[in-house]
């Protein structure tokens, strides 16, 4: 028996051995130490059990990240305007401001947000459906769908949801905008958001920014300097992620027919695990080559801390690749299956601790939403080329996702 | 041993040897019971660990703290009086039992 790769990272290869390394490098440790391109060298977890433990362990902080002290170890230089943002404070500054954020999208919230969502994707379709029997699912679809519901979770009036995509776009990958435009674009985005903070502090409505505005009247106070990082964060985080993670939800499906078969038997009722799995399966299933590599946002060790066998030093850097975690073969012995009803998926794509995704439950309703309401419309539609994939960017997204019906 | 007995949605319970001193919702984690996700951890900011309390073990686990009662508004599923975020039930000498809600998500 030839034996198995367990370097790395790793350089792409085709999906079934890229989760057989995975699963095998998961046997072999539970970490490896990775220089990384930006900010030395950071441990990079492997396994499931490992990633939690870590994750859920208050020893492991984000500090020293925002204030400047340590250089963001990272395949590529983190943004200072993203260094500024929610997820690098520690508690006690963090937990008061994300839970004021927390209640908007909490899953109670998210839940009164789904009728709306399921109004706007059946809209989109009924627009693509009048175009012709073609479309662009990316840009007809798997993006607008999150904007509109970030526009209305914020407060962003109707009359200026144009515009307001227009900035938030330029963020995209998919934008393939120049650095120039991107700056000039983003410049416009913070003074709106500055505006529509001071128009919501004197007149509020029932929104996200309206609650952050007037938070100050409470127990919490905020001012603008801790409101503005937190929308751009929400802008950058919002809809990118989503609509990356729906085109793959649905070319996941239109790749796999029998999954697909058994999806159309109950699309609302399998969107729940059919979302989770194309989280954790991620580009394993698009038929392409994966690569091993990749990670959330590291943390600091504020002491020597033991995992899984492993010590790691106090002042070194930790992140966890989901990728590998979700085919690491311990936590999930048949993790190269692309199973849409699988009910037990402790996948780790979304975080896990203090710092899992704050808009994880409404990454997930609109998911839900975009796979169910997309194939009860159109059961026959089918891809007409293979998905474009934009590799210069770090999250390698799908930029172009054709399909017929 | 104490036993933490989850009932699920649909009637059909699952029954967990625990440990005194961890929560309820660590030992539905770690063992994979259904319907308690947990996704913060522990560090009450999720509300994904909801669960409905059986009548006799609410004396002994206690009431919501100010932090905990506020995050049972952001449950998916309706708030109950027996509502409590599970990640803050400490489970003691004795067995407990739960009721898991239907949506968590």
């Amino acid at each position: 028996m030839n034996q198995i790769a367990t370097d790395y990272p790793f350089a792409p290869v085709s999906a079934a051995e890229a989760a057989e390394r995975y699963r095998a490098i998961a046997a072999d440790r539970p970490m490896t130490k990775v220089t990384m391109p930006f900010g030395g060298d950071a441990w990079v977890i492997h396994r499931t059990e490992a990633a939690r433990a870590m994750l859920g362990d208050p020893r492991f902080v984000r500090e020293p990240f925002r204030t400047g002290e340590r250089v963001v170890p990272y395949f590529v230089e983190f943004p200072e305007f993203l260094r500024q943002t929610l997820q690098f404070e520690d508690p006690p500054h963090h937990t008061k401001l994300r839970r004021l954020v927390q209640k908007a999208i909490s899953p109670k919230q998210v839940r009164a947000m789904r009728d709306s969502a399921v109004a706007y994707a059946n809209s989109l379709i009924d627009e693509m459906v009048a175009k012709g029997d073609t479309a662009d699912l990316v840009h007809d679809y798997a993006l607008p769908l999150p904007i509109q519901m970030l526009c209305n979770l914020l407060g962003v009036p109707p009359e200026d949801h144009d515009k307001f995509e227009k900035w938030a776009s330029s963020t995209l990958a998919v934008a393939g905008m120049s650095e120039d435009d991107v700056v000039a674009n983003m410049a416009e985005l913070y003074m709106y958001v500055v505006e529509l903070i001071q128009l919501r502090r004197r007149e509020p409505l029932d929104d996200l920014i309206s609650s952050l505005a007037n938070a100050r009247d409470k127990d919490d106070t905020l001012t603008d300097e801790e409101i503005l990082p937190i929308a751009m964060l929400l802008v950058v985080a919002g809809f990118d992620n989503t609509a990356n993670f729906i085109t793959t939800g649905i070319a996941s499906l239109l790749q796999h027919p029998a999954q697909l078969e058994l999806f159309l038997t109950d699309p609302d009722g399998l969107a729940p695990t059919a979302t989770e799995e194309t989280l954790r399966h991620g580009r394993f299933s698009l038929g392409i080559p994966v690569a091993g590599g990749g990670a959330l946002v590291p943390f600091v060790a504020t002491e020597d801390v033991e995992i899984d066998g492993q010590l790691v030093a106090e002042g070194e850097a930790i992140m966890i690749d989901p990728g590998a975690t979700a085919h690491d073969g311990i936590a999930l012995p048949d993790a190269e299956r692309f199973d849409i009803t699988r009910q037990n998926n402790p996948q780790l794509t979304l975080s896990y601790g203090l710092h899992h995704c704050l808009g994880a439950p409404l990454a997930r309703m609109e998911m839900q939403v975009a796979l169910a309401e997309l194939f009860k419309r159109l059961p026959q539609i089918r891809l007409t080329s293979t998905p474009v994939i934009n590799h210069d960017h770090l999250s390698q997204p799908i930029t172009r996702l054709d399909a017929t019906w | 041993m104490p036993k933490v007995f989850y009932t699920q949605p649909d009637g059909t319970v699952v029954a967990v040897a625990a440990s005194p001193g961890d929560s309820v919702m660590a030992t539905a984690v770690r063992n994979g019971v259904s319907g308690v996700v947990g996704q913060c951890g522990g560090s009450l900011s999720c509300a994904t660990c909801h669960v409905y309390v059986d009548e006799a073990h609410r004396d002994e686990l206690g009431t919501p703290g100010e932090d905990e009662d506020e995050m049972l508004d952001c449950t998916a599923s309706d708030r109950e009086d027996s509502s409590r975020l599970s990640c803050q039930l400490i489970i003691g000498e004795g067995d407990v039992h739960v009721t898991v809600p239907p949506e968590q998500l």
